[in-house]
Order: C-alpha cells, then sequence, then structure tokens
C-alpha cells in the first residue's frame, strides 16, 4: 500500500516537476510560429528525459550513490570539473529564468514591475529550503504543480485537429524559415531535457532511501511521470498553435502566453496562466538550486540533506542560500525573463553531451549496477541520446546567432 | 586476501569519520619512500590544493589566488595516516573525528559564523 502512494507520488511529481518556464515559453513560441510541426520535439524531450531519468535513479537506487558522486568516483576529479562547471553555469541561468517567470507572474497579477518580485521570491523559496525537508519541496511543488493541467483543459477546449497534431509527432521540414525552426528546436529540447532534472532525481533517490525494491516505481515514475509532463508541453504548443498562430503573435513577452489559456476558458484562463507560471516556476526554483547545491555537496564530499538540519551541513545550506540569492541579481537589474529563458535553453542543450555520454559508461558498470546494467535497447537509446546531444552542442551556438531572436 | 585497486577503489572515494559523518573525498594518495623500504600507500590527502594540482598548473594556480582573495594564507589541508581506514566499501571509514580534521575547517567557520547565526540551524533533523 505505501509503495502504491509513493508511486503516485512520483508521477504526481514529474508531472509537476515537467513544465516550468522554459517548457512554458519554448513550447508557446513554438506553436506561435510554427503550428503544431514542432510538437515532434517535445516527443523527443520527453523520451529523452524519461530514459535519462529511469537510468540514473536505476544507479542511485542500486548504487546508493548519486549520479555526480559516481561522475566523481569513476571518471576522477580532473574529469568531474567539466560536469561540475558545464551544469553549475547552466543550471544558474535556468534557475535565473525561474525567478523571472515567478517575478513575471507576480507581476501580471499585481500590476507592480517584475524587478520589484525577485528578492521577496527567493527569500520565501530560501525560507522552505531552509525550514522544509525534501518531502515539502518535492510533494508541496508537485502537488501545486498539478495546475499546469489547465494547458491540457485549454487545449480540449479549442478542439484540436487530433490528425494533424498526430503527423506532427514525426519530424518534418519546416517551409520557411529554417534557421529560427532549429532554433526554436533546440530551445525546446534545451527545456524538456535540463541536466538540473535528472542530478535532483538521482539525489531525491538517495534523500528518500531507495533500494533495488524501488526499480519497479522508478519505472513507472520516471515513464508514467514524463508522459504526463510531456502531454502538458504538447497542450501548450496546441494551445498556442490554436491561438496566437492565426493572429500572427509572435511571443517576445510573457504577457503574450497568458492569452492561450484566457481566449479558451477566459478569465478563469487568465488567473490559471497565472497561477501555473507562479507555481510551477516556483518549484523548479527550489529544486534548481537543491540540484546544484547537491552537485557541490557529493562532488566535493561533503555532509549534505535536505533532511538535515542546516548546521549538519554547513557548506551544503550555505551553498543554496548563495545561489538563490545569486539568481534573484540579474532580474534585480532588469533582466528580460524570456531572452533570459532562451538564451539559457540553448545554452543547456548545449550543455547535455557533458553528463549525458559519461552516463553511458556508468550504466555499463557491472561493479556499480550487478545484474541492473543496461540491456541493448537501453544502451541503443542511450547511444542515440548521446548522438543528438553531441549535435545540439555543435549547432546551438550557430542557430543562436541565426535563428535567436 | 582481495587485491584493492588504488584509483579505482580509493581515490576520489567518499569519506566518512568514526561516526559516518561525511568529511570529504580522497583528493590524493601519496606513497611513502624511504631507504631500504619498499614503497608503502601511506597518506591521504583531503584539501583543495590536493584537487587543484591534480586538473593541472592553471587550476592550483587559480586556487591559490581564491585563497589570497579571502586572505587565507594558510592551506586547510588534512593528512590521514592509511592506517586509519577501517573499512573500504561504498565509502570509506576512517577512525578519525572529523571535528578534529583541518579540512573540514570552512564547514565549522560557516557553521559557527554565517548558519549558525541564523535561526533554526541547530538540531538533527528536520
Amino acid at each position: 500500500m505505501k509503495k502504491w502512494g509513493e508511486l503516485a507520488l512520483g508521477v504526481v511529481t514529474s508531472i509537476g516537476g515537467f513544465l516550468e518556464v522554459g517548457s512554458i515559453a519554448t513550447s508557446a513560441q513554438g506553436g506561435a510560429e510554427f503550428g503544431y510541426q514542432l510538437a515532434w520535439v517535445l516527443l523527443l524531450g520527453t523520451l529523452s528525459l524519461a530514459i535519462l531519468m529511469e537510468m540514473t535513479g536505476r544507479l542511485a537506487a542500486v548504487s546508493k550513490r548519486t549520479y555526480a558522486d559516481l561522475l566523481r568516483e569513476r571518471f576522477g576529479y580532473r574529469f568531474f570539473v567539466l560536469p561540475l562547471v558545464a551544469v553549475f553555469v547552466v543550471s544558474l541561468l535556468v534557475l535565473t529564468s525561474e525567478v523571472g517567470g515567478v517575478s513575471i507572474a507576480l507581476q501580471m497579477a499585481t500590476g507592480v514591475d517584475f524587478r520589484w518580485w525577485a528578492i521577496p521570491t527567493v527569500l520565501v523559496g530560501w525560507f522552505l529550503l531552509w525550514r522544509g525537508n525534501f518531502s515539502v519541496v518535492e510533494q508541496g511543488t508537485a502537488m501545486l504543480g498539478l495546475v499546469a493541467i489547465s494547458f491540457a483543459v485549454g487545449a480540449l477546449v479549442l478542439h484540436p485537429t487530433w490528425p494533424t497534431l498526430g503527423r506532427a509527432l514525426l519530424p518534418s521540414l519546416p517551409a520557411h524559415d529554417r534557421a529560427r525552426y532549429w532554433y526554436l528546436a533546440i530551445s525546446m529540447l534545451g527545456a524538456s531535457i535540463s541536466p538540473y532534472l535528472y542530478l535532483f532525481y538521482s539525489a531525491g533517490a538517495i534523500e528518500d532511501d531507495w533500494t533495488i525494491e524501488h526499480l519497479g516505481v522508478n519505472r513507472i515514475t520516471a515513464g508514467l511521470g514524463n508522459v504526463f509532463g510531456g502531454g502538458l508541453a504538447i497542450a501548450a504548443l496546441v494551445t498556442a498553435a490554436l491561438v496566437l498562430a492565426p493572429r500572427g503573435i509572435k511571443v517576445d513577452r510573457y504577457e503574450q502566453i497568458a492569452l492561450v489559456l484566457a481566449t479558451p476558458l477566459g478569465r478563469a484562463g487568465f488567473v490559471l496562466f497565472i497561477m501555473t507560471l507562479f507555481i510551477t516556476c516556483f518549484g523548479s526554483t527550489l529544486e534548481i538550486v537543491l540540484a546544484i547545491a547537491y552537485l557541490l555537496a557529493q562532488g566535493f564530499g561533503w555532509s549534505w540533506s535536505e533532511n538535515l538540519k542546516p548546521g549538519k551541513d554547513a557548506r551544503f545550506s550555505t551553498s543554496y542560500t548563495v545561489l538563490i540569492l545569486l539568481a534573484a541579481l540579474p532580474i534585480v537589474a532588469g533582466m528580460d525573463p524570456l531572452s533570459l529563458t532562451n538564451i539559457s535553453m540553448v545554452v543547456t542543450a548545449a550543455s547535455l553531451p557533458v553528463t549525458v555520454i559519461p552516463l553511458f559508461v556508468l550504466m555499463n558498470d557491472g561493479d556499480i549496477l550487478n545484474t541492473h546494467v543496461n540491456g541493448w535497447a537501453s544502451n541503443l537509446a542511450l547511444v542515440v541520446i548521446a548522438l543528438f546531444s553531441l549535435a545540439l552542442l555543435v549547432a546551438a551556438l550557430p542557430l543562436q546567432l541565426l535563428g535567436g531572436g | 586476501m582481495g587485491a584493492l585497486q588504488l584509483v579505482h577503489d580509493v581515490i576520489d572515494s567518499q569519506l566518512v569519520d568514526r561516526h559516518q559523518e561525511k568529511i570529504g573525498r580522497v583528493d590524493e594518495l601519496l606513497l611513502e619512500l624511504e631507504a631500504g623500504k619498499p614503497p608503502r600507500v601511506a597518506t591521504i590527502v583531503i584539501g583543495g590544493g590536493a584537487r587543484a594540482r591534480r586538473v593541472g598548473r592553471w587550476m592550483h594556480a587559480c586556487h591559490r589566488a581564491v585563497h589570497a582573495l579571502f586572505g587565507q594564507r594558510v592551506e586547510h589541508e588534512s593528512r590521514v595516516p592509511f592506517d586509519a581506514v577501517r573499512c573500504i566499501a561504498d565509502t570509506i571509514e576512517l577512525d578519525v573525528e572529523g571535528d578534529a580534521l583541518d579540512s573540514m575547517h570552512v564547514e565549522h567557520w560557516l557553521a559557527t559564523h554565517v548558519i549558525g547565526r541564523i535561526p533554526g540551524a541547530s538540531g538533527e533533523r528536520k
């Protein structure tokens, strides 16, 4: 019975954790400019993330060590510096974007300029990290994050043409603006597959004391949770395709995205959009800041746990305290949250190889996983993900220059 | 007698003290060379300087620059004799008191001067 509870919770967590500022913004841009056509990117991103989460979760449940632990232990400090720096920088950028998303939501709700909201946002976030334990952060944001289902409701109310949507789940080439198309594809992939997601997930498996008995829970959580989460991202794309595209609106401000729910659902839709933006971005803020602190603590061997009082892991709690405050500064300085989000998503996509390729080595190490090493199908999937992550790395900069903005 | 692979099983492993508290990782291993005796694994080094040296000279230079920036002249590094090793498994247990290690300087400093001053920091579990 307890296990089913955990399962339900896990699934809810991944739904609530999936949609955040990056997915909302890039899916809306994709839908507004190319209709349903980019839906395949979300399918690809969702499948990839599900596979990566299942693997890092399995790694943690079997070895009792997190992915970051094993990156340092098996590859040595010299190599570890590379994923450490890459994930640190990328996640800090995404973190700032999330704080921006929360601030914009509060600006839309109150009319007070978003810059004023960054500091209160991070202070409240910090307080929750300081006082709350891991379950509070994980389950709290997950439960509230279910408000994101309003995107699915919005999409259904708009009556999408299913056969067209179905066909868009297979890749196709754009008829116009090729550079912009691929730029948005990369941004959407970066928004779906963020390293912080699987680093947080594997640390969470340790926080929740997972063992080999949780492998089933892990598989279903990673699979089902991402199916729902990815479904919501596709719903966001569909609403944008049906609301923004016909009106010729290209998204260059967050306020425009509110139309995708306000049009089908009226005033309630506007309120739901603000709530979704606020809650999902706030939840992601907490998860990302923890993910970075986990990475540092695990990489350097410090004491760490969100379930310990801060005095018991001073370096860990100092890390999240400093990081969350740092993330507010660019927003206070008035950086445009949407541009910041777009840049963060592309940089995220470019950073994927350094965390995806080492995973292949670890998932085939019998010393770590015994009989739970990857089978041929998992290996094939991981090779495919690794190859396209390399393509993202190569293509990111040229496409940012050609198709960004 | 099982064989121990120093690079695979020891370097970079998580270290815990006798109370199972995490106290850093094996940043460097030193061999002891004495005239007339065979070399033996003698010392586990825990510390940022040792870590930085492994990456390269430029990293070590950066490390020293950061230290200088914070006005720290001494390198807070622990050298624990290999004899203190009690158990090598997922983690390596050392028969030492974590609180007494010099490499825990930053942890202690933050615990007393920063984190400890904020209400709600003390206690065991949340």
